[in-house]
Order: structure tokens, then sequence, then C-alpha cells
């Protein structure tokens, strides 16, 4: 296994700073006006996210460094931690409640949220689980059944919380991490229509959910309600046309869009630098995206190969749902779009995460 | 570890390809949103900023020509509430609270309002100013403090047809509101919200920061004395002759600008929704059509005049009647008026001597001067719902729609089309248009950034005409049926009208009439034409009597606050029994009371002070007044004058 190491991906390499520079930009142009009265400074989450930044890409090459060997070690104590965290988390007057769920762990800025270490660590155990030699996804009770109950057991702590953001990315990664290591298709497809069911009950119990997805088939219905955030998304969107009102030009992130720099941050980029920005935009998403698959396709030994699936298919689905949201395309839900939503800590894990995607593209054959 | 079996490479490449149609998908969704549906999406943006009040620019105010204000706005501290963004909803309503005062429960009701923004009915509404401040201070998400402005008429219901009124986001709904809403409501802003909030600007100069355009003052051309005696007389002849309406019009005949314009039953702009729409929907001076009656007959006048079909000097006789192919048409006077002058027969208005003067015009020559005297057609003021009237048309003429049309009968015209018409006739032939609009003014700098170019359309008669048409009508008020619009010294010339009003099956109602006048001063250089019409008063109901005496009323206290110089080469008016002659004061100063006790002047005497002889008097010596009025006597005891 230990051969001569190359060089971490270099396509990886310029298009995350690429992306992160992108980001930092947007977030001071969305957030400015309300950073200025809120804090006094209209740099002040632009400055933070440069700090997360700067910070995660220093961990990012630190990562690029460190044996395949102890990640292998430790992914079944990390998703171990990972469970205790998201039960803790649950307990009133420990789990800090934001944005309405009980997500998140800590004090003021030192505070983390158990469900995103849970994805990374997630991705870890089952590539590992799945690289035991003895272990047969393609058999249903000793295979496919156990992968799809942790999976299934994460995803039920999340939704207790509750984050359907968060759940969906991290049921979407674990089922294309299943699919991947080459599950039965009767067992995907079974587990699909249960999934539809589960999807459904979950929707209908929860009232907001519905108007969440009604709103998305038909915004004007509600336009002062449910559809507020679509319609307020799409005026952003719409105007910028193909090239933009221009930078640090929209009216959307004035007042009439929610959190403009955080799960918003992409309508407000297609708002000022128009088609031609998003096109940019989703091409180094994409170029990302494929170099991460190939790393995973180039990949030594199967452990590589499925958390480099893993890290990828997270990134890809956390895009994809994201832009998908705020283009009217999916129904609403809150996630962030990596690289460019503001948002410290979960921003400097994304880019560990990408520094393991670099680790591993040092060892791949060609 | 394992190596990688061939199935996991197979399937990792679908999901490639799955992840680059996705990709795709996603673009083209966006273009989709962006290219196809930008421009939609664009102006749908725009329409969204111009919703908020906080966006919108301050509304212009109306003023009078002489720039005393008749609408603007008020404005106060509120509090504005975007639901949307409060995500602490019941820690927001309690800090609310805490401030305002007021119930907790019912403030969180508006702050989990489903709608994009709320005003904070009640105790958010005109807040003090130190409340306000401390709110700004506080900084809550989704609470903006901003000026909540409503439109203000200082008076009420005056000239409220004219004004309109606005709706609930100051637009403009009716009236002037309506029609020059776009130059009153300006042009809105984009301001941030944190920076509206502060009333900062942003530090950044990338920042976009338009602020909004106030809209521009409009200045009438309505003189706002002028529309108060207007208002009195008509509220006075609401009280005294109870009609189903009543209404006026106040123009200066050279150049078109209305001085003054209402009509009763009214409204206040700013409750309009308290009154009957068919009240405050109908501008009745502009709107409401009917048959003119005598008035009309001017126009016939001064169409024969211009060519020449008559001189005034020449004889006409009136047995009461007039035998038009079988018809009998009928003078208002029974037996008629007998033997006449033309000038008579327009001071008596004499029906037989107006038919006689359309048969000398011809069909042809009288509808043409009908339509160029502007009836049959909008005089294009600048307010909305104005009516065209009916004329007859030409192939449907005979002699009988002939002769009644020559005296204002079978044409129905609006009360606007009347003012203009008579205000060609005297003014040397022009046919202006009628306006309320004078100027556009900066309301910042008082500038005035766009006057109104009075126009004249055409000219229908010469000023030769016009000039007889000025003295004959002078004689009408001076000896005829007009006497009691009569005022002294200012010259008044005018018409009477009584016309009955057409029922719904097309009949004339019985007992049912339109009285009306249209007067016009100072006969020599008219600088004001008045036009009252009453809608079926109780009791009597001739133009003469009832409406006449309101336009003396209006054009004496108008002329008198313009400042027109009263004239000496008056026609006198006629002594009858029905009138009151005017009389100039004695001078009485510097005389001795015994003295004039024992003399015999028919003036009452009041005195005041102590002495014997007079040192002042009121009216001043020279002044005409109607006989019978009391003159007032100041007192003292003279002894420098010596005797």
């Amino acid at each position: 296994m230990q051969k001569t190491k190359k060089s971490p991906d270099f396509v990886i390499v310029v298009a995350i700073l690429l992306l992160l520079t992108i980001g930092v930009m947007m977030v001071y142009s969305a957030s400015a006006s309300m950073a200025f009265h809120k804090y006094g400074d209209s740099f002040y989450f632009a400055k933070r996210q440069l700090l997360f930044a700067a910070l995660g890409v220093f961990f990012m090459f630190l990562v690029t460094n460190v044996d395949r060997k102890k990640l292998y070690d430790m992914a079944k104590p990390a998703v171990i931690i990972c469970f205790i965290l998201l039960v803790i988390v649950l307990i009133p007057g420990v789990g800090i409640w934001r944005n309405g769920a009980r997500s998140w762990l800590g004090i003021g800025a030192f505070s983390i949220q158990p469900s995103e270490f849970t994805k990374l660590a997630m991705i870890f155990f089952l590539a590992k689980l799945f690289s035991q030699p003895t272990f047969q996804i393609g058999r249903f009770r000793k295979g496919f059944l156990p992968a799809m109950g942790i999976l299934g057991g994460a995803f039920g702590l999340i939704m207790c919380q509750p984050d359907l953001g968060t759940g969906t990315v991290l049921v979407g990664t674990g089922i294309l991490l299943i699919f991947v290591a080459g599950a039965k298709m009767k067992h995907l497809g079974g587990f699909a229509l249960l999934g539809v069911a589960g999807f459904t009950g979950l929707v209908l119990e929860a009232t907001y959910r519905i108007k969440r997805i009604t709103s998305f088939f038909d915004p004007w219905s509600d336009p002062q309600g449910t559809g507020y955030q679509l319609i307020q998304s799409l005026y952003a969107i719409g105007p910028g046309r193909l090239l933009g009102l221009g930078f640090g030009m929209s009216r959307q992130k004035h007042l009439y869009l929610p959190e403009p720099h955080t799960d918003f941050i992409f309508s407000i980029l297609s708002e000022e630098l128009g088609f031609l920005g998003i096109t940019i935009v989703i091409t180094l998403f994409g170029v990302l995206i494929w170099r991460g698959y190939r790393t995973a396709i180039r990949a030594q030994d199967l452990f590589s190969c499925l958390v480099a699936t893993g890290i990828t298919s997270m990134l890809m689905i956390q895009v994809v749902i994201n832009i998908g949201v705020v283009s009217g395309t999916f129904p609403v839900t809150g996630i962030t779009l990596p690289f460019l939503s503001y948002g410290g800590s979960s921003l400097t894990l994304t880019l560990v995460a990408v520094g393991i995607l670099l680790n591993l593209s040092r060892n791949t054959n060609r | 570890m394992r190596a990688i079996q061939s199935i996991v490479k197979k399937r990792l490449f679908v999901v490639l390809i799955i992840a680059v149609l996705v990709m795709f998908t996603l673009i083209g969704r966006l273009s989709y949103v962006q290219l196809a549906q930008g421009e939609w999406w664009a102006q749908k943006a725009e329409e969204l900023g111009s919703r908020d009040a906080d966006f919108l620019a301050k509304r212009g105010m109306i003023l009078d020509r002489d720039g005393k204000k008749i609408a603007y706005n008020i404005s106060t501290p509120s509090v504005l509430l975007f639901p949307a963004m409060i995500k602490d909803k019941a820690g927001t309503a309690k800090k609310l609270a805490e401030v305002l005062g007021g119930d907790e429960k019912k403030i969180l009701e508006f702050v989990s309002k489903k709608e994009s923004k709320v005003w904070l009915k009640g105790v958010g509404q005109k807040i003090p100013e130190g409340k306000a401040k401390i709110l700004q201070g506080m900084q809550l998400p989704g609470v903006l403090i901003t000026e909540d402005s409503k439109r203000y008429y200082p008076y009420g219901t005056m000239a409220a047809h004219m004004l309109g009124f606005t709706g609930g986001d100051n637009q403009g709904l009716a009236g002037l509101e309506l029609i020059y809403d776009k130059q009153l409501s300006g042009q809105k802003g984009y301001i941030s919200f944190a920076s509206n909030a502060k009333g900062e600007r942003m530090p950044d100069s990338k920042e976009e920061f338009i602020a909004p355009k106030p809209g521009k003052d409009l200045r009438l051309t309505l003189d706002l004395d002028v529309q108060s005696i207007i208002e009195r007389e008509l509220d006075q002849a609401m009280a005294q002759y109870k009609p189903e309406s009543v209404l006026a019009i106040a123009m200066d005949p050279n150049n078109g600008e209305i001085l003054g314009m209402s009509s009763k039953p009214s409204f206040r702009p700013d409750e309009y929704q308290t009154t009957d729409s068919l009240i405050y929907n109908r501008n009745l001076p502009i709107w409401k059509t009917y048959e003119p009656g005598s008035t009309f007959k001017i126009i016939t006048l001064a169409a024969a005049l211009e060519e020449k079909k008559v001189n005034l000097t020449e004889s006409f006789h009136d047995p009461g009647y007039v035998m038009v192919s079988g018809a009998r048409l009928r003078c208002w006077k029974k037996g008629g008026h007998g033997h006449e002058s033309f000038l008579e027969v327009v001071e008596n208005s004499c029906n037989p001597g107006f038919v006689e003067l359309g048969n000398r015009l011809g069909k042809n020559k009288l509808l043409d001067y009908i339509n160029r005297f502007g009836f049959g057609k909008k005089t294009g003021i600048d307010l909305n719902g104005e009516a065209k009237g009916i004329l007859f048309k030409p192939e449907r003429m005979g002699p009988v729609e002939q002769a009644t049309t020559a005296f204002g009968q079978g044409v129905s015209v609006t009360p606007i089309q009347q003012v203009r018409a008579v205000s060609a006739a005297v003014n040397g032939g022009k046919m202006v248009v009628p306006h309320v609009m004078r100027e556009w003014v900066d309301p910042d700098s008082g500038k005035v950034l766009e006057a109104y170019q009075p126009k004249v359309e055409s000219t229908v008669i010469s000023e030769a005409t016009s000039k007889m048409v000025r003295e004959s009508l002078e004689s009408v008020v001076a000896k005829g049926t007009g006497r009691k619009a009569f005022v002294d010294g200012y010259r008044v010339g005018g018409k009477t009208g009584t016309a009955q009003k057409v029922g719904p099956n097309g009949g004339y109602l019985p007992n049912n009439h339109i009285v009306s006048f249209i007067g016009f001063a100072p006969a020599d250089d008219p600088k004001i034409v008045v036009y009252v019409a009453v809608d079926n008063p109780q009791g009597i109901q001739f133009g003469g009597v009832v409406a006449a005496p309101i336009v003396g009323n209006i054009i004496g206290d108008s002329l008198r606050h313009m400042g027109v110089p009263k004239r000496k080469n008056q026609i006198p008016p006629e002594d009858t029994p029905l009138t009151t002659p005017i009389v100039e004061t004695p001078d009485l100063i510097g005389q001795e009371l015994d003295k004039i006790r024992n003399s015999l002047f028919d003036f009452p005497l009041k005195t005041v002070g102590k002495g014997n002889v007079v040192i002042d008097q009121i009216p001043a010596p020279g002044e005409r007044v109607k006989k019978g009025s009391s003159i007032q006597l100041y007192l003292g005891d003279k002894t420098e004058i010596g005797d």
C-alpha cells in the first residue's frame, strides 16, 4: 500500500481556492449592510468567513499528510462518539435551540453541530465496514440491513432535533455509498419504496413540511407565508439575467431575502453576477465533483475508494439541494452551500473533508 | 485491505453520469429563470419594492394658487413589522410590549401574521419620538420604525370632488389625486433595511442607496377664498331650497383657470368610504348633463350677432307663442312680451324672439356654432369623469328641434361646457381650455418646475360681437330677468336658465326643474365667469330668483377679494318693486346730530360715542349701498371746526 506518494490533486486545490474566494466576496456583499448596523462593521461576517476559510485551508493541507491507516482505525470510535453527541444534543438545556431546531452544543462561538461531524464519521464508518473482508453488502440480513440500520439510527436522531436538511444529506450520502459498494438493486428498490412511504409520513406529521411542499408546487398560493422565501429568492435570481446587477448591487439582500449570506447566498450571487456568474460557480463545483469521483475510481483500495466517494457525494448532494431549493427546483429546506455560505465551523469541517479527499488523491493509480 | 471490485467502478461511473446530468438540469433551470423569465421577475421585483411604504416617496402637496395647502401628509413614527424576518416571535413581542406598553398577546398576533409587512396597529402607531428612538436603538430584527404617512385635507369637504382622494397606500383614486398621481407620488427609492432604520447612508460607496424622490407639489388655479365663498353660498342654498343638488363653477374666462368649483352634497376626502359612492364618484360640474335652458340663448345670440343676422335695436313682436311646423311653442310669459326690441328679447329671455334668431341663422349655421362653442365634446379639463353631452344629429334636426335648440331645450350639456362657451362669448371669442393645474413646484426649493401653458383652441366670434354680447347680457342683469345677480359697480352680465328635467321615460318631469344662472363681470373686461345650477329647489323654481342672487354674491365677494376695481359707467339698474335701489351715502362728517335728525335722510342711523358732532361715519361718504342700509355715526365734540 505504501508506495511513493504523489502531490495532491492540483485541480481540486484550485477549484476550492476559487470557490472560497468567491464565497468570501459574496458573504461580504450579502451581509455588509446588515453587519454594519448590527455590529458597526460591514466586514464583520466577511472577516470571520475569511478567518474560518484560512483555518480550514490550513487544516485541509494538514490532513493531506495524515496516514490513511489512522483514518481507518478511528472510524469506529468516531461514529460512536457522534452517536453519543447526537443524543446529548437532544437534552433540553444542554443542546442549544437555534432556528427552530436543537442542534448545537457548546457555548457561543465555540459551539458545534454534532450532525455535521456525524456526516463525516458515517462516511468513514460505512467505508470501513464495506471493506471488511468478510462483509457482504450483497446479502440482505448480514450486509444491506445492518448498513441501513446504522444509517437510519443516525438519521432518526438528527430528525429528533429536527434537522431535515442535514438528515437528508446524511441519508443521501450513505445510500450512494451503499449503492457504489455493490448492494443488490432489489434491496435498494425495496428500500426506496419504504423511504417514500416514510418520507411521506414525516412530511404529513409536521404541517410546516406540508406547507413547504405545497408552496414549492405553487408558491403564489401563499406568497406572504410559506411561499415567501422561494418567491423572494426568485425575485433575486430572475432579475440577475445574463450579466447580473453587478457586484454589491443586490436589492433582495436588503430586507427581503432572509439570511442572504447563509442559505440564500446563491440567490444573491445570481442577482449580482447573473447567469454568467452562476455558470462559473456551478462549473467549479462540477470540476470538484468530477475530480472527487475520479479520485475514487483510481483509488488503490476499497476503503480509499469509498471514502472519496462519500466525501464527493456529500458535497454534491449539498450543492444540488441548495441550488435546487433556491431556484425553486426542490422544496425549501435549510442547507448551506459548501464553500460559499457563511458558517464558521461547518466551513472548516468541509475543508477538512476536502483535505481527506486530497490525501486520497495522492495514492491513486496512474 | 480489500481491492476494488469491478461492480464498484461501474457504479461509481453511473453516479458520476447522474451527477453531471443533475448539474446540467440545475443550469437549465437557472437559465430558464434568469434568461427566459428574467424580464418578468425583474418587473415583479420592481413592483415589490414599490409596495413598501418605507420605500415610497413623500407624496406632493396640493396648493391653491397662493400656495395655501389644501392637501398634504401628516406623518408620525410607527412600527412596521416584517414577520418573515422575526425568528423569535415571543421575545420580540415581549420587548415591543415593554417599550410601547400594551398587551403582549395582541402584539404577538401581529408579529406572527403571515404577511410580508404589517403595521403594528394601535400601540405601534403614532408613537412618541422618545419611544421611537428606544426601539430604533434596540435593532430588533424585522422591526422597522418608519413614518406612517396619511393624506390630510385640512379644509374638510372643501373642493372634495376636485381634489379626489387616496387609497390605503396613498395612491390616487379619484380627482386630481388620480389624474396627477404619477407626479404627486414621486419616485420610490431603494433603501437598505438597516440604513433606513438608522437613517444613515451606507459606509461603502458600492452599496446602493437611492433615496426616494419626493412627489412634486401641485399648485392649482383654484383660489381658496373664491372656493370658500362658493362653498358658503352652496351650503346656504342647500339649506334654503332643499334641492337635490347644487353646483357652481367660477372660471377666469381669459385663460380657463378654474378659480373655484364645487357641488353639494359633498364628502370628506379622508373619509370618503363613509359616503355614498354616487356622491363621491360624480363630480357634478363636469359630469352632469341636462338641458341648459335659457343660458344657452347666449350662444344663439352670439352666433346671430357674429353672422350679422340681427341688429339689437331692430323690433320684434311676441304674441306669446310661435308656430313651427304646426307646433305651437309658447313663450314662458303668458300673453307674450308684445312689441319689443331684440335687446329686450334678450333681457326678457323671450322664446319666440330666439326662435326667430335660430330661423335667421338656419339649421346648419346654428349647429355649426354650437359645435364651435364646444358642445357635444369634452372640454379637456384635467379632471376625471367628464361627460360629453348630447346634441341633435343634423339629419334628425327638423324645424321644431331647431327652434327648441335655439332657446336651449332638447340639447344636453354639462355645466363646464356652458362656462367655457359663455367665456368665449364674452372674452372676445377665444375658446380656452378649462384647467385646474397651474404649475408643478419643487417641494424642496419651491421653484416652479413646469407651468401650465394656456391654450386657445380656436376663435369663434370677433371682439366686436363679443362686446355686443357682454353689453346685452349686462342689461339682462340691470333691467331684465337677471336683476338679482346685480352687484353694484361690478357691471355683472348674465343669463338665467330654467330647464325641465327629463325623466326616465323620456318625458319631462312635472314641477322638477334645474334652475341656473351664468354670470360674468365686469362687463367691460370680464375677470370671472360664475355658473350656478340648483337641481329641483323646493318652492320657487326660477333661475332668476334662486340662482341669480347666488351668482351675484359669488361674483361680488370674489371680485372684491381679487381686488378688481369697481366701475363707474355701469348700466343703472331698473327700479322695480322687486329690487332695492342702490344709493350713495351722504357726507355727514362734521355735521351736528340735531341738524341731521331734522333732515330728510331715509337712512337708519346708529350712533357710537357721545357728543353732538359727527367725526366719522361707516360706510364712508359717497359709498354706494342698498337703500335702507344703516349708517353708523361716530360722535364727538368737535370744536376746532369753527362755525
